[in-house]
């Protein structure tokens, strides 16, 4: 990564020959986040993505908040891609999303279970011209079972899957986290990790195939850890505050100014916590004496280490813990994180320059040191319509030459 | 799908073990590396009934193979430089000069130059460079760091954590891209390489949304800036238990119809006049603008309605509702049943549950796996597949520590 990355200049659109999936092709008709954000990703990784918008608008495009008239959310979750309107429920649009599936690697599609097949764009259609395609369907709750026709969205699903259910206060019920879509952001990442998989298995066997993502799955896969604690240990996490459920001290400690987030996950850490707070005896309390004990015997630990971080201001716990090996940190916002060194300097956050002005979008997750992969700004709605169409009748045209003179 | 494709997993926690239990799910061998001390989730609570290893551990390190290192760097590099050399893919938690150390500065040179075929999955908690990269990181701090936790409990009360441990099982997640991804590149390149991945970068990924956000709106409106200042956001109270609803579906500037119906059959046609409601129900529910406002005015008829009565109506009508569930009702509901995620699988007469690989593919066969490796417990096995003979091992591994025991 060369230093001009950090300067504040946007990136500006440029496709990656470099990057992973470079030559890929994907369509992706799909609006709103998880689907969107898994062609954006598969962008990322070098793919060439057109994205397929219904004659109405992505509902994204007017999502809260607008910037220069375009919802935000829009700009976020179509990076790396160019736009075109196709009309599916016309034969003209139709005819058009099976050109282009016919040249695609991978179609990405988050209508509700069954819509895609009775526009007459469902796997097995475009297989028959297609059998290297990696289909992804993306769903709420899946395409078998009761509720396979039920309207979701990253809300519906935080409460539907339990996600909300691990949050609060001790002894509420609940408290579903207000930074929505992050449920969508989790059914892509599982989407991309499963695309990717069947990808490598068309390596081996010549074959795409289906594949089938549901926000629920994706959901309890954000649970894995406290799913395998009920399911293997038969303890289910209730709303704790800040506290782990597998490990103590895991928590937020209130300073003299504010609060200090600390944990203790190894048994060294343990010792060296109790050092750091200048307490070296605690270690060796029975009740404390190993991490189970320490989560079974939390509230005694905590009466024990609260008046004691309670004396002084969180940047002396920061010294002293970091001093100690022990992993410590400050809450940030938008504002103090954005540019804080250790983000900027890992190319963390994005800034690109789009046609409604600067935004900062999340940096690509992976850092790879021969292919390395951009984020490239969001296409104009229709933006890419004409040259689209163009190309793939050119293309479609070539191919029948090519057929009839073999 | 990965068959023959030797990884070593030499990474504690959550992230690199689950990014190690999916691929090996997909086919590939993993061989798990600890240090002497063993994996740090083997301490985590609660334990599994009949031993001492915490449950999540075992969830997330079926199907491994563990080999546990010596104290010694000279005997541990013995071990783990030919074991890495065979290896396809190495995923670590561990700092560069923590490797160095145990002899694999020179591997894991070449494989980020592209000069091998090695790939090396390199994960942290606050990236490579900068100021932080050696320090010490977690989940709980991690989500403190990139906003996270401001998007629960009340401004200016304690902190709350999400209960999930997302920074973590995202990583995970993405270090498998990284790995497939390595993967596809090098099948055409013939070259490895390294990918660097950290908990504070993944979770800043996966904020995007709010990241543009707070760019530079024209106003401050909605729930991607105002959020953090929002109440809790706790449900629509009915007779029993609390729900989420939302109404105006997500295609088009002015979403779909439904609401009207809805609110004259819960008798709350007075809502039809309210200027703080659309004709959809976009600006009255879900996250709408004025949902705050007329909470209340909704609860008060969602009283004569248990939960999944009112979500079954608001269904009924268009729209999108659920009862906030505990998981484990999640786990044994029919329509979490019918997708089989939770599955089964004996090993010594033990029967476990496991939740399944999240997709359905429609031809790629996963391998269902179900033991995790005692510590140490294929350290013999492993050094004779890498050519060194129990008298070398045994000779390595100088006094008194635990090597494991294959008999």
């Amino acid at each position: 990564m060369s230093d001009a990355r950090h300067a504040s200049s946007p990136v500006t659109g440029a496709t990656n020959d470099r990057a992973p999936l470079a030559g890929l092709k994907v369509l992706d008709v799909s609006i709103m986040a998880a689907g969107p954000w898994t062609a954006a990703l598969l962008g990322m990784l070098g793919a060439d993505v057109i994205k397929v918008e219904p004659p109405a608008g992505d509902g994204t495009r007017w999502a809260l908040p607008i910037q220069n008239g375009m919802g935000t959310n829009f700009m976020a979750m179509n990076v790396n891609k160019k736009d075109i309107t196709l009309d599916l429920k016309s034969d003209e649009g139709r005819a058009h999303a099976l050109t282009l599936a016919r040249g695609a690697d991978i179609v990405v599609q988050n209508f509700r279970a069954g819509v895609m097949e009775r526009l007459g764009l469902g796997y097995e259609v475009m297989r028959e011209t297609n059998p290297r395609l990696v289909y992804c369907s993306i769903s709420g709750f899946g395409e078998s079972g009761p509720l396979r026709h039920a309207g979701c969205s990253d809300p519906i699903m935080q409460a539907f899957s339990g996600f909300a259910r691990l949050n609060g206060a001790p002894g509420e019920a609940l408290d579903a986290f207000r930074f929505t879509g992050f449920i969508d952001l989790s059914t892509a990442a599982v989407a991309v990790e499963s695309i990717l998989a069947a990808l490598i298995d068309r390596e081996r066997t010549g074959c795409g195939q289906e594949v089938r993502v549901s926000m629920l799955e994706a959901s309890l896969e954000m649970q894995s850890t406290r799913v395998a604690e009920w399911l293997l240990g038969g303890e289910l996490m209730r709303p704790n505050g800040s506290a782990a459920a597998a490990f103590a001290p895991d928590r937020a400690y209130p300073s003299l100014d504010r609060e200090i987030f600390v944990s203790v996950c190894r048994e060294s850490e343990w010792r060296a916590f109790c050092r750091a707070l200048d307490m070296p005896c605690l270690a060796d309390d029975p009740r404390f004496a190993t991490n189970p004990l320490r989560v079974r015997n939390r509230a005694e630990l905590d009466g024990i280490v609260e008046p004691v971080v309670a004396q002084r201001p969180a940047i002396w716990w920061l010294r002293v813990f970091g001093r100690n090996d022990i992993a410590c940190g400050l809450a940030h916002d938008f504002e103090t994180f954005r540019y804080h060194q250790q983000i900027v300097e890992n190319d963390m956050v994005a800034p690109i320059a789009t046609p409604w002005g600067e935004v900062v979008v999340g940096g690509v997750p992976w850092h790879f040191s021969e292919t390395p992969c951009a984020v490239t700004p969001p296409p104009r709605p229709d933006e890419h319509t004409a040259e689209i169409l163009a190309t793939a009748s050119a293309d479609a045209k070539t191919a029948e030459e090519v057929g009839s003179d073999a | 799908m990965l068959d023959g494709l030797r990884i070593v997993e030499f990474a504690e926690g959550v992230a690199g073990p689950l990014a190690g239990l999916r691929l090996s799910e997909l086919g590939a061998d993993v061989v798990k590396v600890e240090r002497s001390s063993g994996d740090y989730m083997r301490g985590a609570y609660p334990t599994a009934p009949g031993g001492t290893d915490g449950a999540a551990f075992i969830d997330l390190n079926r199907g491994k193979r563990s080999v546990a290192l010596s104290e010694s760097p000279a005997a541990a590099a013995a071990l783990l430089q030919p074991l890495v050399e065979r290896a396809g893919v190495l995923i670590t938690d561990q700092q560069d000069d923590a490797l160095s150390v145990l002899g694999l500065a020179g591997i894991i040179a070449a494989s980020e130059r592209g000069e091998s075929r090695l790939i090396h999955i390199s994960i942290s908690p606050w990236g490579r460079r900068g100021p932080l990269s050696s320090r010490k990181g977690s989940e709980l701090t991690a989500q403190a760091m990139t906003g996270y936790t401001r998007y629960l409990g009340v401004q200016g009360e304690p902190a709350r954590r999400l209960g999930a441990d997302v920074a973590s099982v995202g990583t995970g997640t993405f270090a498998v891209q990284a790995v497939l991804a390595a993967l596809y590149s090098r099948a055409r390149t013939g070259k490895g390489q390294r990918v660097d991945l950290s908990l504070c970068n993944s979770l800043l990924a996966m904020k995007s949304i709010h990241l543009a956000a707070q760019s530079n709106p024209d106003k401050y409106e909605g729930p991607r800036v105002g959020g953090a200042y929002y109440p809790p956001e706790l449900g629509w109270k009915t007779k029993d238990e609390p729900v989420f609803m939302a109404f105006g579906g997500s295609v088009g500037p002015t979403g779909r119809a439904g609401w009207v119906d809805f609110v004259k059959e819960v008798g709350l046609e007075k809502l039809l006049e309210d200027p703080r409601c659309d004709k959809n129900g976009r600006i009255s529910t879900g996250h709408g603008a004025h949902v705050h406002e007329l909470r209340e005015v909704y609860e008060e008829a969602f009283t004569n309605y248990s939960g999944e009565q009112l979500a079954d109506l608001i269904r009924k009508h268009r729209g999108n509702a659920s009862v906030y569930q505990r998981v484990d009702r999640t786990l044994t509901h029919p329509q979490t049943e019918a997708l089989a995620i939770v599955c089964e699988a004996e090993t010594n007469g033990q029967v476990r549950k496991f939740r399944r690989f999240p997709t359905r593919f429609g031809r790629l066969q996963l391998k269902t796996l179900a033991r995790p490796p005692g510590l140490g417990e294929h350290t013999h096995e492993i050094a004779k597949e890498v050519g060194i003979a129990a008298h070398e091992l045994a000779a390595l591994k100088g006094s008194g520590e635990n090597a494991g025991d294959d008999a």
